[in-house]
């Protein structure tokens, strides 16, 4: 271990951007630096780094190291543990600071478990007490906040969680920190997984908030082969398939085409409820539809209490024929 | 495929250190939790070397705020707030003091009043509150005397080591529908106590746990409950006047039923009307939602609701069976407080007061347990033994056989409970015995033709206007929420029962028995012409009546994620 003690921040980039919580981390770090009178490093890793590398070497840090291998060209856990056990076993750093992402969360207790060193995950403050470095978590959803402390040798590992720095008070340096490159080795044999293109969150198929039409079924479809016609129906009108919550709650439709309490509020121009029987949990969801139209077997059903146009009847018969008079409607037309 | 709540496997539970946990944050645990802080408070004055620290005193409420799982008439007998902190009235929010009560006896049209109002039911110098607010209030004292409350943290487990309760595991959160733990997974916590307090209200979880795990329950009748349903309206000014209390006996019930309504005037214009029904009813087609919703038909109840609104609708179970049903209250590391342990006064239908003195008594026995530095049976036992010598038993020990008296029916019971007022509660027997509610329950092969007088009470509620609400609009105006992306946490061990049993021998009387429409029948997808049960866990109103209540007693109601469950704002 170095005489003296040694903060070093693991960053987050990618495509050469860093994220903010990374900067957060340093902000961090900086403060501790001050506190304890350790000195600040940071690193950034990939396949080529030197941008990311470059931005942070502005900030007031000692020393930046850009960890290098093709190899880490995409984020592996394996690949992560592979290139930092040596360069920390090396550099001995008194502290290892992470933000505290999704990447970390997966790495880090590997890392740490690789060095045989505590790792205090999601720290959302520190305090330095009579040499002592202390790092609060929070608990029971943030109602209780822990102290928590490292025991055994360093280097320790703590990651911090978002928003619990401030970026903005990022130091930074009055010359450029020194950048050294460090080209780790990485056996390709030692990376287990091979990752596939990065998972986007699928932007939500549907808005229905947005649609002019709503063609919604409830439980009088009876059948799931039945929503088909429904669909068929929202298609020859031009507007979209929505649904009441048993039809969500059997899987037939996904949950994002669930209208009412616990789910959609929507107001098209045309609500067409097909088998809905109008439970005030349904109609908060549509009420302020422009038209309703409900097609169901019981006159008694609270959903004629709001619908403008009533059918009472078996809407297996009378979709089939809706479509066809739409669809000739519009050849008409 | 319907999969349900169970403990994960493989996840390690974080550990947190405590010295008190007291499980629900209703009168009963947050009396216990305030009167141990006096305690405290007084200690540490007169000792200033020996301080005792409240930090690892904590309370875990399943509700997202205090109160909003609270439901209740209600009537405070304010006897043991005075005792806990004396002058509450001056800022405790009471809507009213009781000035005028009334009961009467229904027919379907007609009504008879009492000439006088029996004993138990004088209710001068009683309040009428809204154990929400009430509750709210209670939560505020608890935390600005520096006790935790954790909001939205239910028990889920016992922890027990050997033959000792070693604390409570909370909720799991962030689980899905499949029992796999989501982005957002946060195991429940490992709440290591000396000392855990049951306060979770009428049939609780962890409490049915621990009587099941050290068979509490062999040597005393078995708890009996009643089911309460309550409707909060806002009338026109002056139909029941502010601090009124009508009692209604009779209709829609008929003698073989146990139960009857209230009203109570709040302030002039907001009323809390209610039905409680004894669950030791016999006809499975028993609806109490409808029962209800007939009472509101009643020409008295009509004349007085008409113009008005519902705002909110709630039901909860309340233990009726009385001292004989009341457990052990301690052993190693634990004690049961409140509805839990069946503190309610079946004649007076109250259990407020004696939820929050026995609350207070258990604090008392922490308190000592605390400075003996000893948790196990013979030191907490001092608990049980200060209710022997407290007012609580003065006042159950005489109605000890009342709610027993009626398992036969109405003329049965009033016989018994007029024989018992005659004999200082012993009536014919020393020790009434009783029955499981569920044990009750006919099958539908025997119901016979004089049934058809139970209309009134069975089978769906319609709704009728302002005035009368199909169960699904009920269950709206609760308020009930729960994150619909996870596992049922009402546990059926075995559906085939339900599907090929019970749809013979009892008619599912889940769909009838649950106030929140959480059972259904529902066509079998793969054999047409038959049914099969399908949940509604998201609209629980946690009334625990199925788990009391299913005849072949396969339904275990166990906490959903923390946070979950209606909003009783207000009631």
């Amino acid at each position: 271990m170095s005489a003296r003690g040694v903060i070093l921040v693991i960053t987050e980039q990618r495509e050469g951007k860093l994220n903010r919580v990374s900067y957060e981390t340093i902000t961090a770090a900086q403060k501790i630096g001050a506190e304890t009178g350790w000195g600040v490093e940071a690193v950034a890793m990939g396949a080529e780094v030197s941008v990311a590398a470059g931005e942070i070497a502005a900030k007031k840090l000692e020393k930046v190291y850009q960890i290098q291998s093709p190899t880490l060209q995409q984020y592996t856990a394996d690949g992560y543990v592979a290139a930092l056990k040596p360069f920390l076993t090396e550099k001995l750093p008194s502290l290892v600071l992470f933000p505290h992402t999704y990447q970390v969360r997966d790495f880090a207790p590997k890392l740490a478990l690789a060095l045989d060193r505590p790792l205090i995950s999601d720290a959302v403050g520190y305090k330095y007490e009579s040499g002592k470095l202390i790092f609060t978590r929070q608990m029971f959803q943030g109602k209780f906040a822990a102290d928590v402390s490292f025991t055994g040798e360093p280097p320790y590992f703590a990651t911090v969680q978002a928003g619990s720095f401030r970026a903005d008070q990022i130091e930074n340096g009055s010359t450029p920190a020194p950048i050294e490159t460090v080209n780790a080795v990485i056996e390709s044999s030692s990376i287990r997984v091979r990752p596939h293109e990065m998972y986007k969150e699928a932007k939500q198929a549907v808005d229905l908030t947005q649609a002019e039409i709503i063609v919604s079924v409830g439980r009088g479809i009876k059948e799931q082969k039945n929503i088909e016609m429904a669909a068929k129906l929202a298609e020859v009108l031009g507007g979209e398939l929505a649904a009441s919550r048993p039809i969500c709650d059997a899987g037939w439709l996904p949950i994002e085409r669930q209208i009412g309490s616990s789910g959609q509020t929507v107001s098209p121009k045309l609500y067409l409820a097909l088998g809905i029987s109008g439970a005030i949990q349904h109609l908060v969801g549509m009420k302020g539809s422009r038209s309703i139209i409900a097609v169901n077997k019981d006159p008694e059903a609270p959903i004629f209490d709001i619908a403008d146009v009533a059918v009472v009847g078996n809407l297996l018969e009378i979709v089939p024929a809706l479509i066809e008079e739409v669809k000739k409607a519009k050849a008409e037309a | 495929m319907q999969s349900f709540r169970k403990p994960l496997a493989g996840v390690d539970h974080p550990q947190m250190d405590a010295d008190v946990v007291i499980v629900g944050g209703g009168p009963a645990g947050l009396a216990c939790a305030l009167r141990l802080s006096q305690l405290i408070d007084e200690h540490n004055a007169r000792n200033p070397d020996s301080q005792l620290s409240k930090e690892n005193i904590s309370v875990l409420e399943k509700a997202r705020e205090a109160g909003q799982h609270c439901l209740s008439g209600a009537l405070l007998d304010p006897r043991s707030m005075r005792e806990l902190l004396p002058g509450f009235e001056k800022e405790a929010p009471l809507d009213a003091e009781v000035e005028k009560e009334a009961v009467y006896f229904l027919t379907e049209k007609g009504k008879w009043k009492l000439p006088i109002t029996p004993p138990p039911l004088r209710d001068h110098g009683n309040y009428v509150i809204s154990i929400n607010r009430f509750t709210k209030w209670l939560a505020k004292k608890v935390e600005d005397a520096g006790i935790t409350i954790f909001n939205g943290f239910a028990g889920s487990e016992l922890l027990l080591d050997g033959e000792n309760v070693v604390g409570v595991r909370t909720d799991d959160k962030g689980v899905d529908k499949n029992n796999q733990p989501k982005s957002n997974f946060e195991p429940g916590y490992d709440v290591r106590s000396r000392i855990t307090i049951l306060a979770e209200g009428a049939r609780g979880s962890l409490t049915k746990q621990l009587i099941d795990r050290f068979d509490l329950q062999a040597k005393r009748n078995p708890q009996t409950y009643g089911v309460g349903v309550k409707e909060l309206w806002e009338v026109p000014e002056g139909r029941v006047a502010k601090g009124e209390v009508i009692y209604t006996l009779g209709w829609p019930l008929t003698r073989a039923e146990y139960g009857g309504s209230w009203i109570y005037g709040i302030d002039g214009r907001q009323i809390s009307l209610g039905l409680v029904l004894g669950l030791d009813y016999k006809d499975p087609r028993t609806d109490p939602q409808h029962a209800l919703q007939s009472f509101k038909k009643h020409p008295f109840t009509t004349k007085l609701l008409e113009g008005g609104k519902m705002v909110r609708y709630g039901a909860k179970s309340l233990p009726y069976g009385g001292w004989f049903a009341i457990p052990p209250l301690a052993g190693d590391g634990w004690m049961i407080i409140g509805d839990s342990a069946g503190f309610l006064n079946s004649q007076r239908l109250k259990g407020i007061h004696l939820a929050i003195k026995s609350g207070m008594l258990a604090a008392e026995a922490a308190y000592r347990a605390l400075l003996a530095r000893k948790f196990d049976a013979a030191q907490l036992n001092d608990y049980p033994k200060a209710v022997e010598n407290s007012w609580i038993k003065k006042e159950l020990w005489p109605v000890r056989n009342f709610h027993q008296g009626f398992e036969k029916g109405l003329l049965h019971g009033l016989f018994h409970a007029g024989l018992q007022q005659l004999t200082g509660g012993r009536g014919l027997y020393k020790k009434y015995p009783s029955h499981p509610d569920y044990e009750q329950m006919e099958r539908i092969e025997k119901l016979s033709d004089e049934d058809a007088s139970r209309a009134a009470i069975i089978g769906p509620a319609r709704r009728e206007g302002a005035l009368t609400f199909d169960k699904i609009t009920d269950v709206y105006y609760s308020g009930t929420k729960h994150e619909e992306d996870q596992p049922s946490h009402l546990i059926i061990h075995d559906t085939n029962i339900c599907n090929e049993r019970c749809v013979q021998e009892y008619g599912n009387p889940c769909q009838n028995f649950c106030p929140a429409n959480v059972y259904e029948m529902v066509e079998n997808s793969e054999s047409p012409g038959a049914k099969q049960i399908h949940l509604n866990p998201s609209n629980c109103v946690h009334c625990k009546t199925c788990d009391i209540m299913d005849p072949y007693q396969i339904i275990t109601w166990v906490p959903p994620e923390g946070g979950g469950g209606p909003n009783y704002d207000g009631m």
